[in-house]
């Protein structure tokens, strides 16, 4: 985002949870030195202050940036995410990813898309997206193709059902080494899963039973412990058995 | 009436320079982006942050920062005689426009552009001190909700009564008819964002009071960081990170 003189030592508040209005950097006491800033840092004159309740990252050689789950969204250039159509327009179709405002979908942003072959989507269809250009000030841009101009995995999900879920949670379940939820709940059943980093995810699976389970399970197991996961996730599997 | 006794104490107890029992909670309303409920004795308030979202109505679109909405009510039980009040009477109209300029001077409104941001709050039980509740509450929900901040405001009030500064008044003690001096500041920077008395006072005391409420705002600072900081710190453990 920003780049500014800073010094070789990382800032002592690194990996502590930091909340609004915390400095974590002097920068008049740093020189010859560049650091990047991402979400929830912002640079106050000659100092590096939090605007977010959070987790202080740091990775090497210099990128900060605040880790925290909220039920908004704040769209980001390159993030896979779960739009939901909201309305057609001749040139886009307007798609809310639970940002700030409607993002763009351009009729053309398809494979192969041209002015003859415009898909039709009706109000409310899901489609997994790619955001390509998130500005202030203007509606985010996305498309269905990834940076080849292939289709990928990018378009609409049919039939299955969507979740809701924290920001947090979809970081969690696209981590790897993989959710242990999700690895436990994959090795009993099969379905599909799609996650947006947006808060939000699909699930697809032969039977209807199946959806409700593994979405209800991944749902409530964000506010269970690593431990009560295990527990309930037992208890779940013996009784589909 | 006697407010202070001889031995130093108020009415309910407490010393001059004691401040109420504190209490908060987050994510108390499930529907919204941002919720928490705040306690100050017996004044509870409830505020709840929906957004940043697309702008509902295209009149107060504003192209260079969000719109913030704030509205707040009082419950028809949170008095001592229970009163059907007319929506929107000149005292809470003027209580929201006062938590909204609060919060608007801590909000980077300028990093949402395009959208709007709505704070709900509700007193549920009125014990003097709503004012600041309310702030303190909306302060809460904002972190909750992720929304970029400068600082943590905090508010808290102050009086003068029997010749003695009194921290954080109660209902007997507010009316009084003292002088009642709200203040709100922005703990890290040292700013004051709000200040408000009705009543008057003498140069030199109005001073001291401040101070002392100033003190108070520090104070609520010290306990709302460590309400946040037991949230993330929840949010995180849950998400076996």
């Amino acid at each position: 985002m920003e780049a500014k003189p800073s010094s070789t030592s990382p800032s002592t508040f690194v990996d502590q949870l930091v909340v609004p209005g915390d400095v974590i950097l002097d920068l008049s006491s740093m020189a010859n030195q560049t650091i990047k800033l991402g979400g929830g840092l912002r640079q106050d004159g000659d100092s590096i202050s939090v605007m977010k309740a959070g987790n202080l990252r740091f990775t090497k050689p210099n990128k900060y940036w605040v880790e925290s789950s909220h039920k908004r969204y704040v769209p980001n250039a390159g993030d896979n995410v779960l739009g939901v159509v909201v309305d057609t327009k001749p040139e886009n179709f307007l798609v809310d990813i639970k940002g700030p405002a409607l993002a763009f979908l351009p009729v053309l942003a398809f494979e192969g898309g041209t002015r003859r072959n415009i898909p039709k989507f009706e109000v409310g269809t899901l489609l997994y997206v790619r955001v390509v250009n998130a500005n202030t000030g203007m509606n985010p841009e996305l498309s269905c193709m990834d940076a080849n101009g292939k289709a990928a995995e990018y378009g609409v999900l049919k039939e299955g059902y969507m979740f809701e879920s924290s920001t947090g949670l979809s970081r969690t379940l696209l981590s790897s080494p993989p959710y242990p939820v999700l690895e436990a709940l994959g090795k009993k059943l099969s379905f599909e899963i799609a996650v947006g980093i947006n808060g939000r995810f699909w699930v697809n699976a032969s039977q209807s039973s199946t959806v409700i389970l593994v979405g209800n399970a991944i749902q409530k197991s964000e506010s269970l412990s690593l431990v009560q996961q295990k527990i309930y996730l037992e208890k779940l599997l013996k009784n589909i058995q | 009436m006697e407010y202070v006794s001889p031995e130093g104490l108020r009415l309910d107890g407490r010393r001059p320079l004691e401040m109420r029992q504190l209490r908060a909670e987050l994510g108390a309303v499930s529907r919204a982006d941002g919720s928490a409920v705040f306690e100050m004795g017996n004044t509870k308030v409830i505020a709840a942050v929906y957004g940043p979202r697309e702008v509902q109505q295209r009149s107060q679109h504003l192209n260079d920062k969000a719109l913030i909405r704030c509205e707040y009510t009082m419950a028809n039980f949170s008095t001592g005689d229970r009163m059907r009040k007319p929506k929107g009477d000149r005292r809470s109209t003027e209580i929201s426009l006062v938590i909204r300029q609060t919060m608007e001077a801590c909000i980077l409104t300028h990093l949402m552009p395009r959208s709007q941001i709505d704070i709900f709050v509700q007193v549920l039980q009125a014990d003097g001190g709503t004012r600041s509740a309310c702030i303190n509450a909306a302060t809460l929900a904002l972190a909750d909700a992720g929304i970029p901040m400068r600082d943590l405001v905090t508010s808290c009030s102050a009086g003068y009564l029997n010749s003695t500064a009194l921290l954080d008044l109660n209902y007997v003690e507010d009316s009084a008819g003292g002088p009642d001096v709200t203040v709100g500041i922005l703990p890290k920077l040292d700013k004051v964002t709000l200040l408000q008395m009705d009543a008057k006072l003498p140069m030199d005391i109005f001073e001291n009071v401040m101070q002392l409420a100033t003190e108070g705002c520090k104070a609520v600072a010290n306990y709302i960081r460590e309400v946040l900081i037991e949230n993330t710190k929840q949010l995180e453990n849950r998400r076996g990170v």
